[in-house]
């Protein structure tokens, strides 16, 4: 007998069509980052033009990150945006990528209130949706 | 001689021919009121403000308004100007979210500055908590985030101040009771304020008891959300005279903005958001021509208590990493060295972006405050801050003309 598939409740991202290759890659469980061909540096969030001080640079190359980081900081969420969350308690971080740039996520595969700012963290990859999968993150062993 | 770039000292000199103030302000009830909409809080406030002004209407020809979480218009400021029928020479709406009330005041100046208008009325109001569907509250939830790279792990408002207050309390070493001491704080001074709507006692015990919402903060550490308007009425000394006014004019005395981010991943680490604020407060002292030893009142953006700490460390009124513990000392309160948001704040009294601080500053500086006046204060510094901890505007005010 096959395991019912239960659909995904949660808010799932607004694309911007210029954000494509970045979720091409997390379908593939790789995490890309946009890079500067101008400046040469990586950044995030992904989007149209260079965000780097003088640069209107709109092409870019998709580097893979080492997906390894730590907590720049946290919150554990007793009460989420919808109601698709009842009764979760859940960790929204903001990753320091060692690839130099901050990302949000969830930490997870691990009890919410053990997070610290500073923990040392690996990307994992959620499959929400056939579209969607998210880059989520877990402490490191 | 080659042309000169205009610069603050400019505005300056402008602000002081002018002598540009604000003559009239007006609040409504605030709380839960339902039966009034959006645009009849907008009314009542106006009319509340051109009373106190001691104005005709008709003499009004400038029209600021913000915009609106219930009745979500393209043309806000008109959309309010056909409604209560004032044809105005001036219109403009600012959205810069909580950065708004306080940056009305200085569209305003600059509005009559140019020459564009002479008697501008500004004016928020909204009927936020009775109106608000709860799709609409999600919009708004969403709004407040990156709708692509944020809010899909589930981001919600407190918990986007909440990931600064954690980190401003790993960098502090801070404690969940200074930011508890905030909101205890707004509390009493909210039991002084009339139309406040939370006057409950409030103490530290309680709000460190309560049930977190997003570690670090408690419901207690979030604002109110409220139904309700206020206006302000912003014209020159010259032409308050001639429409032979009430009120003496309360001064402009300064104005600024400072921008961090956007959205929290854009935000490299806190010295970013201080700068931001510093930068909005810096501008405005020097066209001044001041400095924060010469506030005698502050007025500081409250939607959480988290922002207070922060734009107390970057305006400079406290050493940084200080301002939790001068708050557990009580030094925010109105009889204590550094008198905070007498009218209780976005935590106590309501959520109306920045508008009740410019009201309150107002009241303050004429001497009308009642049982919550500070004693003779002659410059306000009002802050405002929109998105989480994102743009900044600053304004003094003093009841002397800048000289």
């Amino acid at each position: 007998m096959s395991e019912e598939k239960v659909e995904y409740a949660k808010p799932l991202p607004d694309f911007r069509p210029e954000t494509k290759p970045f979720w091409e890659g997390t379908k593939q469980h790789k995490l890309l980052l946009p890079k500067c061909k101008e400046t040469g540096k990586v950044f995030f969030y992904p989007r149209a033009i260079s965000p780097f001080p003088g640069s209107v640079n709109m092409d870019f190359d998709w580097v893979e990150s080492t997906g390894k980081g730590k907590v720049w900081t946290y919150s554990v969420h007793y009460m989420g945006p919808t109601k698709a969350y009842k009764g979760e308690t859940y960790v929204v971080a903001i990753i320091e990528l060692e690839d130099g740039v901050k990302m949000m996520s969830n930490v997870v595969d691990c009890d919410p209130e053990s997070v610290t700012i500073g923990m040392e963290v690996e990307v994992v990859f959620e499959d929400a949706t056939e579209e969607v999968t998210f880059a989520k993150f877990k402490p490191v062993q | 001689m080659s042309a000169q770039i205009p610069n603050i000292e400019d505005t300056r000199e402008l602000l002081k021919k002018n002598q540009i103030g604000i003559v009239g302000v007006g609040e409504t009830e605030q709380g839960k009121i339902p039966g009034k909409s959006s645009f009849h809080f907008l009314s009542e406030a106006s009319k509340l403000a051109i009373e106190d002004a001691g104005l005709n209407k008709a003499d009004v020809d400038g029209v600021i308004t913000a915009f609106s979480l219930v009745e979500e218009t393209f043309m806000h400021c008109t959309t309010f100007a056909d409604y209560i029928g004032i044809n105005p020479k001036y219109f403009e709406s600012v959205a810069i979210g909580g950065a708004t009330a306080v940056w009305m005041t200085a569209a305003a100046a600059m509005a009559i500055n140019s020459g564009q208008a002479e008697v501008v009325l500004c004016v928020r109001g909204d009927n936020t908590l009775s109106g608000i569907s709860s799709t609409g509250m999600i919009a708004l939830i969403r709004e407040m985030c990156h709708g692509e790279f944020e809010y899909p792990f589930g981001l919600t408002t407190p918990g986007g101040y909440a990931l600064m207050a954690q980190r401003y309390l790993h960098e502090s070493k801070g404690k969940r009771e200074h930011l508890a001491a905030v909101a205890a704080t707004m509390r009493q001074h909210a039991q002084l304020k009339e139309n406040a709507m939370n006057k409950d006692d409030l103490t530290i015990d309680d709000i460190m008891g309560a049930r977190l919402l997003a570690s670090p903060l408690t419901k207690f550490d979030c604002s109110i959300i409220s139904d309700g308007g206020a206006a302000f009425i912003v014209t020159t000394a010259a032409k308050a005279k001639e429409l032979g006014l009430k009120k003496d004019p309360i001064y402009l005395h300064g104005m600024g903005q400072g921008f961090s981010h956007q959205y929290l991943t854009s935000c490299e680490d806190l010295d970013q958001i201080y700068g931001a604020i510093q930068k909005s407060g810096d501008k405005a002292f020097k066209t001044a021509g001041m400095s924060n030893q010469n506030v005698d009142i502050t007025f500081l953006y409250d939607c959480f208590t988290i922002t207070t700490l922060l734009e107390l460390e970057g305006l400079g009124i406290v050493p940084r990493g200080q301002a939790g513990a001068a708050a557990l000392e009580g030094r925010l309160h109105k009889d204590a060295d550094i008198p905070l948001n007498t009218n209780g704040g976005l935590l106590s009294q309501a959520h109306l972006g920045a508008m009740h601080h410019v009201v309150e500053a107002v009241l303050q500086l004429r001497g009308e405050a009642g049982d919550r006046q500070v004693k003779d204060p002659n410059v306000a510094l009002v802050h405002g801050n929109g998105g989480i901890v994102s743009a900044h505007s600053t304004i003094l005010l003093g009841n002397e003309p800048l000289s």
